[in-house]
C-alpha cells in the first residue's frame, strides 16, 4: 500500500464508484418515469390506427365536419407531446451517461499514466477488503458499456419513429420495455456491494 | 506452451476484451486494456487484453468486435494458439476515419436520414480499438446497425487505433447485411475453362448499364434485362452465371425452379413475386442477377386452360415485363430444354439475348482440362492436349468426372504402395474407361467396342487403306489435309458380297481412331406410331454431332432406308428415314441449338505452343462433323441421291477373298489353334475359291469340331484330313454369278 501511484488510483476509482451509484439511481427514476410515457404513446399509435381504419362518413358523427382530419391532428399533437417529453427525459439520460462516461475514461486515462509503476502483480492483487484494480477497473467499463448500450438502444427506437408507420409505433412500448434488463441492473447493484468496503475504507 | 481457445464469457460480449494468463500478459509487456492483435487461421482479431478473473494461465478468451472479415460467419473454434500469434501493437489516437455501415434491413437504410445514422455509429464507435479493413461487430447494441467495416485508418505508419470522441467519423456506404454477406462468401474463387466468349459477353450485358449509364440513357435504349442460357447439361451454365456475377461484384438471386412451387393456388405466383421483389432491393445496392435455375420446369408451355403452370408462367411474364427501366436488375434463366419453354418468354424485351453454350470443343476441351489439373499434382507427362482429343463428346462435368476419377485411381494405387502423390497418364487412362460421356448415356446407338487392331483382319489391304484414308487420316494428318484443301468425307459406303468383313472393318476403324462411335440398326429406329422413326433418328443425330469426331455407323443400310426409285409404297418409314439421312448428312446447316464453341477463339500467346496450337487448330477444322459409315451387301437397293459425292461420297467394294486374302484370313482364324504340322493352308486357299470370310472361318470350327468328334475330347491337334473332310461337307455361299453382280459398280 506503500505505492503512491496505487494510493492515487484506489482515490480515483472510489471516486468513479461513488459517481456510479449516483448515477444508477438517477438513470432508474429517470427510466421508471419514461415508461408511462410509452404507454400512452403505443395508445395513441393505436388511436390512430383504428381512425385510419374508420370510414367516417359511415358512421352517425359524418355531420361533423372535417372530423377525421380534426383527430388525427389531435392524435398527432399529442404523440408530439410525448416524444417531446421523452426528448427530455432521454436528455437526462443522456447526461446520466455522459458522466458516467466521462468518470470511466478518466479514471482508466489515471491507470494508463502509470502503468511503469503499476506492475501486472500490483494490479491483480486482491484482499479481503479491496478487490484487486484490474477488477473494479473491469467493473467500471461494463457498467459504462452497459449505460452506453442501453441509452443507445432507446436513443434509435425513438430515433427512428415515423408517424406514418403505426406498427413501429406499436410495437415501441413493448422493445422499450424489452430491454429493461433486472440482471443487469442486479449486476451492477451487486457490483457496488463489492466495493463497499473499498469505498468506506480510508 | 500453448493456449487453448475457448469461447468467450457472456458478461465479455462486446467488451473487445481478450483474457489471457497474466505472466504471459507480462512476458509480452501488456498492461491492463492494452490492444493485441491476435492471428488465427483466416484473419486476425483486435482485442484488448485482461487477465482473466480466476489468473489462470494456459487459456484465451476473446471477443470478436474488430475482427477480419471471414471470421465474422466464421469464428474459430477448438484451436490451440501458439503465443507467438500474439502481438501487441501500438493504436495511437485517430483523427479521422472511414467507414462503411452495414445494416439490417433495407427499410431502415432507406428511411433513416444519414445524419442519424452518422450519430448513432459515432456512439458506438467511441472507445474501441480499430484495424483497417476490419470489421467491427455491433450485435450487441441491439439496434438495426450491425457492422461496421472500417475502409481506412488515417494514418501514415500504423494501421490500427483508437477511436475517441473527437475522432471524425465519415461513412463511405451503407450496405445490407445480406449484401455484404454474399459479397464475403463468394470470395473463393470458381474453377472456369473454355467458356471464355461467352462469359465475356455476359460480363458485357452486366457492365455496360453500370459503367456507362448516361450513354445508354441518352441514345434511348434500353439495355438488355434478359438472358437466357441455353446447353447440354453439364455445360457450365450454373457455374458460368456464379463466375461471371463474382467477377463484376454483383448480388445473385437464386432460384430454382421447383423452390417457388407451392401446394395452395396462388402460393406459387406470390412466392415469385416475393423473389422479384428480393431482388429487386438488392439491386438498389449494387448490380444484382436474378438467376432462374431450370428455367424450364418453371415456365413450360402453356397447355389447356386452366393447368396451374399456366398462371406461373403468367406471372412470369408480367413481372418481366413490368420490370421498367429503374430496376436494375438482369435475368439470367438456364436451361437444357428451350424447346419446352413457352415461346412468349423468348422474346426481346423478356429474354433479349439467347446464349447457347454447346457441348466444348477440343480447343474449349483442353482449357477446361488445365484448369480442373491446376489444382491437382499431375505429372508433366500428362499431355492435356492427347487427354483432349480423347475425350470427345465429354462435356465439363463429365470432365470433371474424369479428373476425380483418376485422383480416386492415384489414391487406391498408393494406399497400396506409399510412392508419390501424382496423377499420371495411367490413371486418367483407367478414369476414360470408367468415366462416359454424359451426351452420350441414353443415347440410341451406344456402342461398347472390344478393341481391334487391323491386323486381326486378314487380307483386303486396298479397302483398308481407303477406309484409313477417310477415318484416321484426317485426323492424323490434318495440316496435310488443310494444305491440299481436302475436307473430310462425310461418308462411307462399304459394300460387298455378305461375310466378307465388312462390319469388322469399321470396328476396327473406330477402334483405331479414338472418336466416339454410335451403330444403329432396325431394332433401335422402328416404332409404332408415326414419325417416331425419324425424331430418334434426327436425334441420333443430333447427339452423334454434340460430341463429334464422331462416327456413325449404320449396318445394312438397304433394309434400313428405303429407296425412293423404286419402292411399292412411297410413304413408308423407310423413305421418310431416308428423307432425314439425306437432310442431315448434306442439309443446309445445323440448328441454332447445336452450335459449339465459336468461330474465333483468343489463342494464349507463346512461340513454342505456336506449333502444336496450330495443330488443335486444324484439328478443330477437320472434326466437327459427323461421318456416316453404312454398309450393306445390296448396293442396287439403295435411292441414287445417297450415293452421289457430298453424302457417301466414298463407295467401297469389299471384294471377295482372293487365294492370297483366303490364306491371310485362314492364318488369322487357326492362330488360336493347334494345328498340325501336316497342314498345309496354301492348298486350302487353293482350294476354296468363292468362299468369303465367314465361311473361311466356319470350315476352322468344322474342322475342329470333327477332331473332338473323332478323338474323343482328346484331341490336341487338328490334323490336315480333318480340313479337307470339312471341306467337303461344305459349299461355298458366293457364286460367280452373285459376285459379277457386284462387279459394276452401284451409280
Amino acid at each position: 500500500m506503500s505505492n503512491p501511484a496505487l494510493i492515487s488510483l484506489h482515490q480515483a476509482l472510489k471516486k468513479g464508484f461513488q459517481s456510479l451509484e449516483n448515477n444508477q439511481k438517477v438513470w432508474t427514476s429517470v427510466l421508471a418515469d419514461c415508461s408511462p410515457l410509452m404507454v400512452s404513446l403505443g395508445n395513441l399509435a393505436e388511436q390512430s390506427r383504428a381512425l385510419s381504419n374508420v370510414q367516417i362518413s359511415n358512421t352517425p358523427l359524418r355531420d361533423f365536419p372535417d372530423l377525421e382530419e380534426r383527430l388525427r391532428f389531435k392524435l398527432l399533437q399529442a404523440t408530439d407531446t410525448v416524444l417531446g417529453k421523452l426528448n427530455e427525459k432521454m436528455s437526462s439520460l443522456q447526461s446520466v451517461r455522459d458522466s458516467i462516461s466521462n468518470q470511466v475514461f478518466a479514471v482508466f486515462q489515471h491507470y494508463e499514466q502509470n502503468t511503469d509503476s503499476l506492475d501486472l502483480l500490483t494490479v491483480t492483487e486482491r484482499s479481503a477488503t479491496a478487490p484487486s484494480v484490474s477488477d473494479m477497473l473491469e467493473w467500471l467499463q461494463d457498467a459504462e458499456r452497459h449505460y452506453r448500450q442501453q441509452f443507445l438502444r432507446r436513443k434509435t427506437l425513438l430515433q427512428t419513429l415515423r408517424a406514418d408507420d403505426f406498427s413501429l409505433l406499436e410495437l415501441a412500448p413493448k422493445r422499450w420495455k424489452s430491454w429493461d434488463s433486472p440482471s443487469a441492473e442486479d449486476h451492477i447493484k451487486d457490483t457496488l456491494c463489492k466495493v463497499s468496503f473499498f469505498i468506506m475504507s480510508q | 506452451m500453448s493456449l487453448r481457445l475457448l469461447s468467450v464469457d457472456p458478461s465479455d460480449r462486446g467488451s473487445q476484451r481478450c483474457r489471457l494468463g497474466p505472466g504471459l500478459m507480462s512476458a509480452l509487456g501488456l498492461s491492463l486494456g492494452s490492444p493485441l492483435l491476435v492471428s488465427v487461421p483466416g484473419g486476425s482479431c483486435l482485442c484488448t487484453a485482461w487477465p482473466r478473473p480466476d489468473l489462470a494461465e494456459g487459456f484465451l478468451l476473446m471477443d470478436l468486435k474488430c475482427s477480419s472479415p471471414s471470421l465474422i460467419s466464421h469464428p474459430p473454434t477448438h484451436l490451440n494458439l501458439d503465443p507467438g500469434q500474439l502481438t501487441p501493437v501500438p493504436c495511437p489516437k485517430l483523427k479521422a476515419v472511414k467507414i462503411t455501415v452495414v445494416v439490417q434491413s433495407v427499410d431502415f437504410k432507406k428511411h433513416t436520414p444519414l445524419r442519424l445514422v452518422h450519430e448513432l455509429v459515432k456512439d458506438m464507435l467511441k472507445g474501441v480499438y480499430v484495424h483497417e479493413k476490419n470489421v467491427i461487430n455491433l450485435e450487441d447494441f441491439d439496434t438495426e446497425i450491425k457492422y461496421v467495416v472500417i475502409e481506412s485508418v488515417n494514418l501514415d505508419s500504423a494501421s490500427a487505433g483508437f477511436i475517441t470522441s473527437k475522432t471524425g467519423v465519415e461513412i463511405t456506404g451503407i450496405q445490407t447485411v445480406r449484401h455484404y454477406m454474399s459479397q464475403l462468401q463468394d470470395q473463393h474463387t470458381v474453377p472456369l475453362g473454355g467458356l471464355e466468349e461467352v462469359s465475356t459477353s455476359l460480363r458485357e450485358i452486366l457492365q455496360l448499364p453500370l459503367l456507362y449509364p448516361g450513354t445508354l440513357s441518352s441514345l434511348g435504349v434500353s439495355c438488355p434485362r434478359g438472358v437466357l442460357l441455353v446447353g447440354p447439361p453439364g455445360v457450365g451454365k450454373t457455374l458460368l452465371v456464379r463466375r461471371v456475377v463474382r467477377e463484376v461484384g454483383a448480388s445473385l438471386v437464386v432460384v430454382r425452379g421447383p423452390e417457388v412451387v407451392g401446394s395452395r393456388p396462388g402460393e406459387s405466383e406470390e412466392k415469385l413475386r416475393a423473389v422479384f421483389e428480393r431482388a429487386r432491393s438488392a439491386a438498389e445496392e449494387g448490380p444484382c442477377v436474378l438467376f432462374l435455375d431450370e428455367l424450364d420446369s418453371l415456365c413450360p408451355k402453356r397447355t389447356g386452360s386452366s393447368a396451374p403452370e399456366n398462371r406461373l408462367v403468367a406471372q412470369l411474364l408480367t413481372l418481366m415485363d413490368g420490370m421498367n427501366q429503374s430496376d436494375r436488375f438482369l435475368i439470367v434463366g438456364a436451361t437444357n430444354r428451350p424447346d419446352s419453354l413457352d415461346p412468349a418468354l423468348r422474346r426481346p424485351g423478356r429474354f433479349d439475348r439467347e446464349v447457347f453454350i454447346g457441348a466444348p470443343t477440343l480447343q474449349q476441351r483442353k482449357a477446361i482440362l488445365s484448369v480442373l489439373c491446376a489444382r491437382m499434382p499431375v505429372c508433366p507427362s500428362v499431355d492435356m492436349a492427347e487427354l483432349a482429343q480423347r475425350t470427345t463428346g465429354y462435356v465439363g462435368a463429365d470432365l470433371s468426372a474424369l479428373c476425380r476419377e483418376a485422383a480416386m485411381q492415384a489414391i487406391r494405387e498408393n494406399s497400396k504402395s506409399l510412392g508419390e502423390q501424382a496423377l499420371g497418364m495411367k490413371h486418367f487412362q483407367e478414369a476414360l474407361k470408367a468415366v462416359r460421356p454424359s451426351c452420350l448415356r441414353s443415347s440410341l446407338g451406344r456402342t461398347e467396342l472390344a478393341s481391334m487392331s487391323w491386323e486381326q483382319i486378314g487380307g483386303l489391304e486396298e479397302v483398308k487403306l481407303k477406309l484409313r484414308q477417310s477415318i484416321e487420316w484426317p485426323m492424323l494428318y490434318p495440316e496435310a489435309f488443310v494444305r491440299l484443301g481436302l475436307c473430310r468425307p462425310r461418308g462411307v459406303l462399304l459394300y460387298g458380297p455378305p461375310g466378307c468383313a465388312k462390319t469388322t472393318l469399321v470396328k476396327a476403324a473406330a477402334s483405331s481412331s479414338h472418336c466416339a462411335f454410335l451403330s444403329v440398326g432396325g431394332a433401335d429406329l422402328y416404332s409404332p406410331y408415326v414419325g417416331d422413326s425419324e425424331k430418334a433418328f434426327a436425334q441420333l443425330f443430333r447427339q452423334a454431332r454434340a460430341c463429334a469426331p464422331c462416327i456413325l455407323f449404320l449396318d445394312e443400310i438397304d433394309s434400313l432406308i428405303g429407296s425412293r426409285s423404286n419402292s411399292q409404297t412411297p410413304n413408308s418409314v423407310q423413305t421418310r428415314l431416308l428423307s432425314v439421312l439425306l437432310n442431315e448428312m448434306d442439309g443446309i446447316g445445323l440448328k441454332t441449338l447445336e452450335r459449339r464453341g465459336t468461330e474465333k477463339i483468343l489463342q494464349a500467346e507463346g512461340v513454342e505452343e505456336n506449333r502444336k496450337q496450330e495443330t488443335l487448330d486444324f484439328q478443330e477444322v477437320c472434326n466437327k462433323d459427323v461421318m456416316v459409315v453404312a454398309a450393306t451387301n445390296r448396293p442396287d437397293c439403295l435411292d441414287n441421291a445417297l450415293l452421289r459425292p457430298g453424302r457417301l461420297d466414298h463407295i467401297i467394294y469389299v471384294p471377295p477373298p482372293d487365294q492370297q486374302a483366303r490364306l491371310c484370313i485362314l492364318k488369322v482364324c487357326t492362330e488360336s489353334m493347334p494345328v498340325g504340322a501336316d497342314v498345309c493352308l496354301e492348298e486350302l486357299a487353293a482350294k476354296t475359291e468363292f468362299y468369303s470370310g465367314a465361311d473361311l472361318e466356319n470350315l476352322c470350327k468344322e474342322a475342329a469340331l470333327l477332331a473332338l468328334q473323332e478323338e474323343n475330347m482328346e484331341a490336341s491337334i487338328i490334323k490336315h484330313t480333318y480340313f479337307l473332310r470339312a471341306l467337303s461337307k461344305m459349299s461355298p455361299s458366293l457364286t460367280a454369278q452373285q459376285i459379277q453382280t457386284y462387279q459394276k459398280p452401284p451409280r
